[in-house]
């Protein structure tokens, strides 16, 4: 089967201005959508409107949905059982989600980009031609022809033009992000989804994309979803910002600021609710002085950073996620390398030690991804119980398997774990009881300091209170907590001081106080206490002076 | 919606359900390979009872069976090792190789005239143990470290050593090592370091001893030693290993040599009970069938010697068939090759559920997913 190019395909033509509010037109509706891993809710009674020749922006923590969403823009949940969609999305008058819809035609006309550059391994040339002959047969000068186009669209032709016959891998990582760009493009669609475009690729790579999106939004309908607030401002129209599952607002970028979507992200309205006793913090116990890490592609993350925790005190750190916080933590646990500065526990420098010595010395780490770093799924309760401490439960050469039973039963027992026996495997808890498994063997092992990373990311009303009870035990119990969180409900709750983050920095530690969230908020997104919004330049002016 | 094949929530993983499906398995390929025997104008049933009865009913089928599953089942042993630490180790036929040549080198050694001379055989065999499998522990071993230390691919590496390997056997077994006659293969080994054959009346030595043995202890690494735990963390997630303070790189070298090391015993078993001499071609690809016994005992150390037993038996028997029935014995080889992906594929039974009613609903199928061209 042929199919001739979709009819409406052709440039849409664009007779108003990007500011021109009253004649957006609906190119994608999304009705009442909702959408299931499995018996997991991601997605809650979405109702939101694309409109053409726009851009518009998902924007949210980690885990809230927005990827999800985009996946069901092209139907790409489809290559994967147990996920199912309720709900409607109206493409030109057409519901994406009905059984006929002919997926390869809905891919040609909904074009994604991914996160990761995914060039094919043949020639520049090819990795355009490829996509358009699936679609359409063109004579060899026109197809000549559309593979210059989409490269000139996509602002590479320069770059390659010279040399089309070798391999799109060869190229750099922009490159090759803009190289799937042009053959998204070239396929004609009439919206481009984005999934975070730019977050594998270095700062001038990022801004040719961002440049280059600003450009595309004349010819198509652009979807981009990020958690970073710059890239939004720098090429968004509208603004969407999605928590747990839900849109909890949405904006016009012209309407709108980072500090105002900094807060929609982390939540407004705060119920100080978890019953926090009076104690005074005792001695530093973890002490980190000037840190600076890097990430694989050698930004670095961490930069320069300072903190004290005491022992019986959770200090807080708050951040848009992707500001250095999960780097921090990993150097911290010599996870990653640290480049420069030093750790101390118990004022003894522990930097450079092995990840295992770090554990040993009193440093426990309860990780963000629970079911990817934090346990091993695939094998019991009662093995996932000793997980860091497998040297400590042995005599000599042999396990002591009666050891690590009885210290799974008494954590089943102690943290309230629903599970139907220790030999489960731990992959078949719900979220919430793995993630009292792991932070319960954190905190029996007897460290000194626990870190503790979005620890209740993605679990329900119920298990977020005994997750918070028992760092709040821990804290009863002298041990010195550093909670890193993007959730300020989370935080104002249990923490005795607040470190703000912002780009691999400290921007300021407050106190934890209802009429400190307009402040906290402001620094989240890098606009210091007491300063005013003013632009992005003046803004890294700011900056700057603050860490000379 | 119901679909032909619908994705069950949780697999069924019970003893029984694996039973079950293995057994279904095996069944479903003697039913196809019956097909087969039909073609030649046998009866399916003589030819499986020629198949199974000299091996499993005869002494001297029996004492076959165990010549041939004492290296198979080290073999599979050794890529339960790895394989279940994360380390795709296929380089069998390359370590069977160098620990067959490494036992052969201290035999002659010890033949009377030599420069050692004899040794007594409770000093000869446990310093056979120990060379063949550091030899070909240290051989396997080179590869873990490129994989830990340079992020090379372990499967290419491993399957290219095997040539290497078996070139160096060519050589040996062609010049330095080759016995005064027409053959490339060296002298034969003295007797004082033959294996003790086991039953009266049959060719059955004492490898299959140690190959129990070795299921023995490599079911003590893996399910009651921290070491073992260590390397199962790290098999089944690395991200997870690292996490918890285990040296990933140093784990993966670790699988790499007692893989390697296992692989060379069964070379030193097949030389020392079977062989007795070194020659070229003497790995036959039993380094490769040995890891299909491993898949077909799922990578459990215990169900590994009755799988061996049950493939060293079916080549026995193939060969009986052949003279009973004569029937060729490479339908053995279909028989066996079915099995394996039998038994692969009706693992898929137990994670989608079967709905044989979607076949007699009338109505048509869904048409979502037409490739278009």
């Amino acid at each position: 089967m042929n199919h001739a190019p979709p009819p409406s395909v052709a440039v849409p033509v664009v007779t108003h201005k990007a500011t021109d509010a009253e004649k957006f037109t609906d190119k994608v509706s999304i009705r009442n959508l909702s959408f299931y891993y499995g018996a997991h809710k991601a997605l809650k009674d979405i109702n939101i409107s694309l409109y053409q020749g726009k851009v518009t922006a998902f924007i949210g923590p980690s885990g809230c949905g927005k990827s999800t969403l985009l996946r069901i823009l092209n139907r790409m949940y489809d290559l994967y059982p147990n996920q199912r969609a309720d709900g409607e999305v109206i493409f030109e008058g057409e519901n994406i989600l009905s059984p006929k819809q002919d997926l390869n035609l809905l891919r040609a006309r909904i074009g994604m980009v991914f996160q990761k550059p995914t060039p094919f391994p043949m020639s520049i040339y090819e990795n355009i031609a490829f996509g358009i002959r699936l679609y359409e047969k063109l004579p060899r000068a026109e197809l000549d022809d559309r593979v210059e186009t989409s490269l000139r669209r996509a602002a590479l032709w320069e770059e390659v033009k010279d040399k089309l016959t070798s391999n799109g891998l060869s190229l750099s990582g922009g490159q090759q992000q803009r190289l799937c760009i042009a053959r998204t493009v070239a396929i004609k669609p009439e919206v481009i989804l984005f999934d975070e475009p730019c977050s594998a690729l270095d700062p001038i790579s990022t801004a040719k994309i961002e440049e280059l999106i600003d450009e595309l939004k004349s010819d198509y309908t652009i979807v981009i979803v990020t958690h970073k607030l710059a890239e939004i401002m720098e090429c968004a129209d509208r603004v969407t910002v999605m928590r747990d599952g839900r849109v909890v607002a949405t904006r016009t970028i012209d309407s709108t600021g980072e500090q105002e979507l900094t807060q929609l992200m982390v939540g407004r309205e705060v119920n100080l609710r978890a019953d926090k006793s009076a104690q005074k913090p005792g001695a530093p116990v973890l002490q980190i002085k000037e840190l600076r890490v890097e990430d694989e592609t050698g930004r670095e993350k961490v930069r320069g950073l300072s903190l004290e925790v005491h022992a019986g005190e959770i200090l807080g750190v708050a951040g848009v996620d992707g500001n250095g916080q999960s780097e921090l933590a990993e150097a911290v646990l010599q996870l990653r390398k640290i480049k420069s500065g030093q750790v101390f526990l118990n004022g003894i420098d522990v930097t450079g030690l092995s990840v295992a010595r770090t554990r040993a010395a009193g440093i426990s780490y309860v990780p963000a991804d629970r079911r990817h770093v934090g346990s091993v799924t695939q094998m019991s309760v009662a093995d996932n119980a000793i997980l860091g401490s497998q040297k400590k439960y042995a005599w000599g050469l042999f396990r002591s398997i009666s050891g690590a039973r009885k210290s799974a039963e008494s954590l089943v027992t102690r943290f309230g774990i629903r599970s139907s026996g220790i030999d489960l495997a731990a992959g078949k808890l719900s979220g919430g009881n793995l993630q009292k498994l792991i932070l319960g063997r954190e905190i029996v092992r007897g460290s000194a300091a626990l870190i503790v990373e979005h620890p209740t990311r993605g679990l329900d009303v119920g298990a977020i209170e005994s997750v918070w009870s028992e760092l709040l035990q821990a804290r009863q119990e002298g041990k010195a907590i550093l909670l890193i969180s993007a959730e300020l409900d989370e935080l104002l709750n249990l923490a005795d001081r607040i470190a703000v983050m912002f780009e691999g920095r400290i921007m300021a530690v407050v106190e934890p106080a209802a009429d400190s969230v307009e402040a906290i908020g402001l620094m989240m997104a890098g606009i210091p206490a007491g300063g005013t919004l003013t632009t992005a330049a003046a803004m890294k002016e700011t900056r700057r002076d603050e860490t000379l | 919606m119901t679909r032909l094949f619908e994705r069950r929530l949780t697999p069924l993983d019970s003893p029984l359900a694996i039973f079950t499906t293995t057994t279904t398995a095996f069944l479903a390929a003697m039913l196809v390979t019956s097909f087969l025997f039909l073609s030649y104008g046998a009866s399916p049933f003589q030819a499986y009872f020629a198949l199974f009865h000299e091996p499993f009913a005869t002494l001297r089928g029996f004492g076959y069976a165990l010549v041939r599953a004492s290296p198979l089942a080290l073999i599979a042993l050794g890529t339960i090792v790895s394989w279940r630490s994360g380390f795709m180790y296929l380089g069998f036929e390359g370590s069977f190789v160098i620990g067959a040549a490494a036992t052969g080198w201290l035999a002659l050694l010890t033949a009377p005239g030599s420069r050692v001379g004899p040794l007594p055989f409770f000093l000869f065999l446990p310093l056979a143990i120990s060379l063949a499998f550091a030899a070909a522990g240290i051989w396997a071993g080179l590869v873990g470290l490129v994989r830990a230390r340079l992020g090379g691919n372990e499967v290419l590496i491993s399957l290219m050593s095997n040539y290497v390997a078996i070139f160096i056997l060519q050589y040996l077994v062609s010049g330095p090592m080759r016995a005064p006659g027409s053959l490339p293969e060296t002298p034969l080994f003295p007797r004082a370091t033959w294996l003790p054959f086991i039953l009266h009346g049959t060719r059955a030595h004492a490898g299959i001893l140690i190959a129990i043995i070795a299921a023995g202890l490599v079911w003590m690494l893996l399910q009651k030693m921290p070491l073992g735990y260590e390397m199962i963390v790290t098999g089944f997630n690395p991200f997870a290993a690292r996490y918890a303070g285990i040296d990933v790189g140093r784990r993966l070298v670790l699988a790499a040599f007692f893989a390697g090391g296992l692989g060379g015993l069964a070379g030193m078993v097949e030389v020392l009970g079977a062989q007795h001499r070194l020659m070229d071609g003497i790995s036959g690809g039993v380094g490769f069938v040995g890891i299909i016994v491993a898949l077909l005992a799922r990578l459990n150390p215990l169900a590994v010697i009755p799988t061996a037993f049950l493939y060293g038996g079916m080549s026995v028997g193939a060969d009986a068939m052949q003279r009973r029935a004569s029937i060729p014995s490479s339908i053995t080889f279909i028989l066996e090759s079915l099995a394996v992906l039998f038994v692969l594929a009706f693992d898929a039974l137990r994670y989608y559920k079967v709905n044989l009613s979607v076949l007699w609903r009338r109505s048509p199928p869904p048409v979502a997913e037409q490739v278009s061209k």
